[in-house]
This record gives structure tokens, C-alpha cells and sequence, in this order.
């Protein structure tokens, strides 16, 4: 069964499972089907999390990653642990900042400002929500404005305006790497 | 609570199944006065049998559930507090008694004991206490008496005892109390006031095991021992006009403690009605 | 998007599930990885006019679940590995009684304190044999999330029209796998209960030997004032040592289920006809297996799955007939555990077909290319 497989991993409190929880939220409002689990280590914050998104028509006969298309590192921490589920057909996105030495081989890495944009926002917490949306415009897995709507109707009202604009600078961000 | 207008006249075989005759206890066994006595006070309470739910435990004392003319569970080791919490959260119209022995309520039961009385659910708990594992043959108990002979003490008994009321109060219990076989009716009325407190009632029945720890101990026979633990026996009246000490030589006898703090099951509901919309508030 | 679509959580559609059928008392004890059933129970139960409570232990509330459902109230409780042993003995006594309950247990890493947040399938037996003496029960393995809701409706309806205690099954990716489920794929169909006892209070015998092996269950309350024990016993309910009455005791309790064994057991299979191996597994093994069928049939490589959805009893006539139909040469078990589901195929396959093992012990999943590599090697 053909799959689209993303996984969200970096640092324990980055708010990875919500942003996956979200655009899970997003697909199935799309008729898509989701799978998503989830692997942290037992403190609330720090150390690995992820959480891991099986997207397909219908039950995915095996709910779990396999081979990844879409691979999001937010945090050094989440470093080293996914690369045996990288093919051709993965893209890396690593925060600049935060991962200094993101994996590179026979698939496509960029490395993007997403907590230095979140910290111009005014708050480092949405770097989730920035990520979210240059995950959905390089994707196109689902149209903007349905991620969006999931995205303020999943956080508290009052980060409604950050996390529009965070949500918006993510978007922007996904223009073509310069060559 | 009155379900009915009782009739004017006890007569014990009105809350006893005929047909589970003669019962199993040892010639001498004060469970026997303990069950009479609880028949007694639930028809002084005017119980209807039919919303009456006895709830025992394993021992000699577990086996009384089945002499009672009412909804019956014969449980398992320990355990019938357990049963009967959920059974009084799932059918709050029903009056549970829970029959217990010293070594299931306090030995293995313990811990359900002391929660039982933490959440203060409409339960009356009568632990018969002969301070010994009758059913099983005589090993020592959490109440056995310093010095005393089991079959697992042969050396006798070096255990330091429960105070089974003090635990009871101290856990939160709504209505302490205790009371010797010997005194049917006082023992009686203290059952009778427990059915009728809305809370978590413990009643410790000084009972007496003739047949094994009576023999093994030199004891005597029934009456000898009911006298000698009658006379280690105290009203609560005279709690502070003399020293008390602690068991095994002077325990107090009555109501020991009653407190009217909220009864949980009626907490729980007052919760869930107002979360649906009901009112009713607390 | 329908209302019913929703993303759900493995434990949390065991919770869902058994409101939908009814069940109306939950008690608990936090274990990881179940906690999420007792958690949502806690926030939904009142709201429908059903009661949580968490116990002071995990025999406390296994204690409280029979008591409820002694009370005429469907009732459940969750747990893992570790709290499961502990429910054990108020297991048996709901075995013994014929205590309808539905018992959710998440499997973890074990012996003993484990791995509590990584996956296992380790109690396979204990799901089984894990109380005492000869007993009749009744375990479901839901394979994914909107198995986890329906197979739960369908344990409280086995468990109540049966009178007996069923073991939901998980593992805890099942448990914790958040995946698209649709509510309204489960028929509305009217609530199903036990048979309570109705007619004559005299003479009325609790354990009565009826055509259907099914007592009608006294309710307090309706003037039965009936006996129930733990104690092996008689029809009327009081305990007996008549040999010949205690054998029939025991005995109407497990023949009770293979007389309703046609509405007990379900099992899937997938590409069974012509397999030259089949696989059989439950959980997420099953979910492994079910994409390594479809990479291995794309190589042309004739595999198939069978997954008995009711574990115990076992579906034992359909795999033992889908083996003889496909005439397949083995059969292929993974399981995260060191082999017990295999001991079951071979038992009934008794040398027909060899049963290989796949194992995994150490808290990962058995993932599909590992289950297409042993059955590309059992057909070389």
C-alpha cells in the first residue's frame, strides 16, 4: 500500500507530538487516513521525541515508518536515530540552528532558520508551528488554510495571532533552495 | 435508612436460609452470636432482605454470608471490601454489610481496609476477630495475643497485634466501633447504629475460636473464654477515668469514634450530576 | 468530514467502545501502558451516568469490576502485564462465579517491571491460563484501532450474553497508535445484556443447567436473594463436594463455550487460497505481516496471513482448514515474545505443517521486511 510517511523529532517539550497530532487532524479532515505514533523518553521535557505519521488510503497495512518521506529535526537530540529510514525518496529538514550537522547522502537536506524565525515571532515555543508550515507548502499534503484552521483550533486562543504568523513565516519559507 | 415498618418481634430464623442447616462453626464458636446479633440489628433497622447485600471475605467468618436470607457474595481472601465498593457505587439503593474476619480484613485485606474507610463509602464492615486463622487450622493472626500458641508460632507468638478500631479510625471511618460476643444486645445496638450511620462503619465483634485456639492455648471452654475477654473489656465511657493500655489487656469497648464527614458515594453522584447539567450540587 | 471520523488513541477506543456497548462502571489502577483507558473512563463515565474509580490497587479494583457487575451493571477495568498477575485471583473468581467483565490489557515488556513503555506480546498465556484451575475464558486481539473500539463493544457483548470475563488483548503500539477511525463503521444495533433471572422466586437455583449452559443472573434487588460463590457449587449456588455435582459445575462452564463457539470465535485471513506459506499473528505483528503478504505477493512469492481475531479460544477448525484448502508446506509466527502463540499452531496443526518462529524480545515491533525475509527463507 503506498504510504506517505513523515516523522516530527528533535527534544522532549518542542511541542513535536501536538504538531503531528495537528496535521494528523488536518488529513483525516481530508478523507486521508492516519497512523500516528509516538516515542519519547520518560521526562516531560528534553531528551529524543518524535512522532511519527503514516499517511494512506484507507488502513495502512503496517501503521508504523518504514521509509520516510518527510523527516523534521528540530533538535540535535533527535539526531542519528531515524537515518536507517532514509531513502531517495526522503527530504530532510533540519533547523539550522539547532541541528548543526544534519544527515546528507542519497536524499535531499536543508537546513532552515525555524526556531530563528519563531524567536523574531517573539517566542521560540511556536518553532512547531513554523516548521508545520513549511512542512505543508513543501508537501502539499494538505491545502494551507485546512492545516491552519486545525492548528488554532488545537492551541489555546490566546497564541491564535503568533501562531498565525508563525504558521505564514513556515509557508514562506518553503521557496526553492537557491541553486 | 427504614425500608419498612419492622415487626415487633425478632425471631432470628426469619433472616436465616433453613435449608444451609446446621451450619459448619465449632461447638462454642462466637460467630454464631455475631451473626444472631446482625440479624437482630437489621431487623431492628427495618432492612428489606431484598435490598439487603451481604459480602464476606474467606475463613470461618466468610462462610456466614451464606446463612443470611439476602442478596449473598462469598468472595475471595481479603477482598470483600473490593466487591462490595463497587457493588455500592454501581447500586446505591442497596444496604451492603461486609463479614470479615481479623486475618482477612487486616492480614491480606489491609490495605483495602484502610481506603475503604479513606473514601467513606455507605459500607458496614463487621470484623468477627477470634485472633486466629480457624479455617485454615490455626496459624497466627495480626490479632493474635502475645504470647499465645498457632500452629505457626510453636514457640509462641512474639508478633506485636493490630489495634483493628484504632487503624479503622485513624484511616477515616465514619463509625468505629467494638463489642464482645458476650454482650448480644449491646453488640446489637452498636451493629444496629452502623447500618444506620451513613458512612463507612467498622465494627470489631470479639469473637472466640473454643475448638482450635482455645484448646491449644489452655483457654477453657466457651464461656471461660468469653468471661476472661469480657473481663480485658472496657466501656468507652471510661476511657480517660483510668490508664489504658495499649492490647492485648484493656480494649475499649462501644463506639470508639464517629465523625459525619461526606459520604463518597453520594459525592460521586453529586459530581456527575452537575457535570451533566443536573444540579443537585454537592 | 463525518462527525464519526475521528483520530483516535488504541486505549482510548477501548474506552469509546465499551460506553457505546454500555458499560457503565470502570475501576482501575494507573499502569503504563494502559492509563489512557482509566483516564478518558474517568472524564466520560459520569457524563453518561456511569461511575469511575481508581482503586487502591490493582486487585482492589478487579474486586470492585465484579462487584458492579454482581450489581447488574456491565463493567470494566485495564491494566498491564504486571497488574494483570495481580487480577488473577479475582479473575478466577469471576471464571468461577460467571461474573460478566471485560478486562483491557495492554501488553509491555516483561517479566515483571520490564520495559513499561515498549511493546511486547508476552502475555499470550497469561491472557489464558493466568488464573487458577480449569476455567472458561474468552480473549479478543484487536489488530488496530477501530478493532480495539469494535472488538471492545463485542467483549462486553460476549462477555454479558455469555456470562463470562473477556480479556481485551493489546500490545502497546495498538494501545497508543492514534489512527482514522470511523464510529459509524459499527452498526447501531440494540444494547445487549445478560439474561437476568424473571418467574418463580421459590425454588430459584442461580446455577441452574439450562439448554444454553447460560444461568439467568440474579440482580439484587428482584427477590432472588440468591448465593454466589467461589467455592466450587451446585445449582442452588451453595458449595458442594458431591464429586459428580462439581464436575458438572466446572464442566457446564467450559462447555459453555464450545457450544457457542460459532459466536466466539473471528479470524481473518488474506491471501490464504493458494499460500505456500501462511503466517499467522495477532497485534501489531499481524499489521507487519499484513504489508510483508503484499511486498512478498508483488515478488510473486505465494504467502498468505491468518489472524484469529478471537485469540482463546483459539479459531482452531479455520486455521486448521485454511492450511489443509491452501496446502500450504509451513507456517510462519511472529510474535514479540520467545514463542507462544506457535505453541497453539502446532498443538493444532499436530505435525501437518511445520510452525517456524519469528521472535523479537526487545521492545521494537517485528516490522514487515523482517517477516518477508523468514518466509522468502522458509520457501527456499
Amino acid at each position: 500500500m503506498a504510504t506517505t510517511e513523515i516523522r516530527f523529532s528533535g527534544s522532549g517539550g518542542q511541542g513535536l507530538l501536538l504538531s503531528a497530532r495537528i496535521l494528523a487532524a488536518a488529513l483525516a479532515r481530508q478523507g486521508r487516513n492516519v497512523a500516528q505514533s509516538n516515542a519519547y523518553e520518560p521526562v516531560s521535557r528534553g531528551g529524543l521525541s518524535r512522532s511519527d505519521l503514516v499517511i494512506s488510503e484507507g488502513e495502512a497495512d503496517f501503521p508504523l515508518a518504514r521509509r520516510l518521506d518527510y523527516l523534521l529535526i528540530l533538535d540535535a537530540a533527535g539526531l542519528g536515530v531515524s537515518d536507517h529510514l532514509l531513502s531517495p525518496r526522503s527530504l530532510v529538514l533540519a533547523d539550522a540552528e539547532l541541528v548543526p550537522d544534519p544527515p546528507r547522502g542519497d536524499f535531499a537536506t536543508r537546513a532552515l532558520p525555524f526556531v530563528e524565525t519563531a524567536r523574531s515571532l517573539g517566542n521560540p515555543r511556536v518553532t512547531n508551528i513554523v516548521a508545520l508550515g513549511t512542512l505543508c507548502a513543501l508537501s502539499g499534503l494538505c491545502p494551507p488554510e485546512v492545516l491552519l484552521d486545525r492548528v488554532l483550533a488545537m492551541t489555546p486562543a490566546k497564541f491564535d495571532r503568533l501562531n498565525r504568523d508563525a504558521f505564514a513565516a513556515g509557508l514562506a519559507m518553503a521557496v526553492p533552495e537557491p541553486v | 435508612m427504614k425500608d419498612t415498618t419492622a415487626p415487633a418481634a425478632f425471631d432470628v430464623n426469619d433472616w436465616i436460609r433453613q435449608e444451609q442447616m446446621p451450619h459448619f462453626l465449632c461447638p462454642g464458636c462466637g460467630h454464631g452470636i455475631a451473626l444472631r446479633a446482625l440479624a437482630w440489628a437489621l431487623h431492628e433497622q427495618g432492612i428489606d432482605k431484598d435490598r439487603l447485600a451481604v459480602v464476606s471475605g474467606i475463613g470461618c467468618s466468610g462462610r456466614l454470608s451464606a446463612y443470611i436470607d439476602a442478596n449473598t457474595f462469598h468472595t475471595t481472601h481479603g477482598r470483600p471490601l473490593t466487591f462490595a465498593t463497587g457493588l455500592k457505587l454501581a447500586r446505591p439503593d442497596l444496604h451492603v454489610v461486609v463479614i470479615t474476619g481479623d486475618g482477612d480484613c487486616l492480614a491480606i485485606g489491609g490495605n483495602h481496609l484502610i481506603h475503604a474507610a479513606r473514601r467513606n463509602l455507605d459500607i458496614t464492615c463487621l470484623m468477627l476477630n477470634n485472633e486466629i486463622y480457624g479455617m485454615t487450622g490455626g496459624q497466627v493472626s495480626p490479632t493474635t495475643s502475645g504470647g499465645r500458641y498457632t500452629s505457626t508460632t510453636p514457640m509462641g507468638n512474639t508478633e506485636p497485634t493490630f489495634d483493628a478500631c484504632a487503624l479503622a479510625a485513624a484511616a477515616g471511618a465514619g463509625f468505629v466501633g467494638r463489642e464482645v460476643t458476650m454482650q448480644v444486645l449491646g453488640l446489637r445496638d452498636l451493629i444496629g447504629q452502623a447500618i444506620a450511620h451513613k458512612g463507612f462503619s467498622f465494627v470489631e465483634v470479639l469473637s472466640d475460636c473454643t475448638e482450635i485456639y482455645g484448646r491449644k492455648n489452655d483457654l477453657g471452654a466457651s464461656p471461660e473464654m468469653m468471661l476472661a475477654k469480657k473481663s480485658e473489656m472496657r466501656p468507652f465511657a471510661y476511657r480517660n477515668t483510668v490508664d489504658v493500655p495499649f492490647r492485648p489487656n484493656h480494649l475499649r469497648t462501644g463506639v470508639i469514634a464517629r465523625s459525619d464527614r461526606p459520604e463518597y458515594g453520594a459525592a460521586y453522584r453529586a459530581m456527575a450530576a452537575g457535570l451533566r447539567g443536573e444540579g443537585g450540587g454537592a | 468530514m463525518s462527525a464519526t471520523i475521528r483520530n483516535l488513541e488504541g486505549n482510548e477506543a477501548c474506552a469509546l467502545g465499551a460506553i457505546r456497548a454500555g458499560c457503565r462502571f470502570f475501576a482501575g489502577y494507573p499502569i503504563t501502558p494502559s492509563s489512557e483507558v482509566a483516564e478518558v473512563m474517568a472524564r466520560e463515565l459520569p457524563k453518561v451516568g456511569g461511575t469511575f474509580i481508581q482503586m487502591e490497587d490493582e486487585i482492589a479494583s478487579m474486586g470492585a469490576v465484579i462487584g458492579a457487575s454482581m450489581g447488574g451493571v456491565k463493567a470494566m477495568t485495564a491494566t498491564s502485564g504486571p497488574g494483570f498477575s495481580l487480577k488473577q485471583e479475582n479473575l478466577g473468581y469471576a471464571c468461577g462465579a460467571e461474573i460478566p467483565c471485560v478486562i483491557v490489557n495492554v501488553m509491555r515488556g516483561g517479566p515483571s517491571t520490564g520495559m513499561p513503555t515498549r511493546p511486547a506480546q508476552g502475555d499470550i498465556m497469561q491472557a489464558r491460563w493466568g488464573t487458577h484451575g480449569d476455567h472458561a475464558i474468552i480473549v479478543l486481539a484487536p489488530a488496530s484501532v477501530a478493532e480495539a473500539y469494535s472488538e471492545t463493544i463485542r467483549a462486553v457483548e460476549l462477555s454479558e450474553t455469555l456470562r463470562v470475563p473477556v480479556v481485551v488483548l493489546l500490545d502497546e503500539v495498538i494501545g497508543h497508535l492514534t489512527e482514522t477511525v470511523d464510529l459509524a463503521a459499527v452498526p447501531e444495533t440494540p444494547e445487549v445484556w445478560r439474561k437476568f433471572a424473571t418467574g418463580p422466586r421459590e425454588g430459584f437455583q442461580p446455577y441452574a443447567v439450562t439448554e444454553d449452559l447460560i444461568p439467568p443472573m440474579p440482580r439484587p434487588g428482584d427477590g432472588y436473594r440468591a448465593h454466589c460463590t467461589g467455592l466450587t457449587h451446585a445449582p442452588g449456588g451453595f458449595p458442594t463436594q458431591v464429586p459428580e455435582v462439581a464436575t458438572a459445575a466446572v464442566t457446564r462452564t467450559t462447555d459453555k463455550l464450545a457450544l457457542h463457539r460459532a459466536r466466539i470465535e473471528s479470524w481473518r485471513v488474506q491471501d490464504a487460497e493458494d499460500a505456500d506459506l501462511l503466517i499467522v499473528a495477532i497485534g501489531i505483528s499481524a499489521r507487519a505481516a499484513r504489508q510483508a503478504v503484499r511486498d512478498l505477493r508483488a515478488e510473486g512469492l505465494k504467502v498468505g496471513l491468518v489472524r484469529p481475531v478471537t485469540l482463546w479460544p483459539f479459531p482452531e477448525d479455520a486455521l486448521r482448514e485454511t492450511v489443509a484448502r491452501s496446502g500450504a508446506r509451513a507456517v510462519l509466527v511472529p510474535e514479540m515474545n520467545q514463542g507462544q502463540l506457535v505453541l497453539e499452531v502446532e498443538r493444532v496443526l499436530a505435525g501437518r505443517a511445520p510452525a517456524l518462529r519469528l521472535n523479537r524480545i526487545d521492545g521494537q515491533p517485528i516490522t514487515p521486511d523482517e517477516i518477508a525475509a523468514a518466509a522468502r527463507e522458509a520457501l527456499t
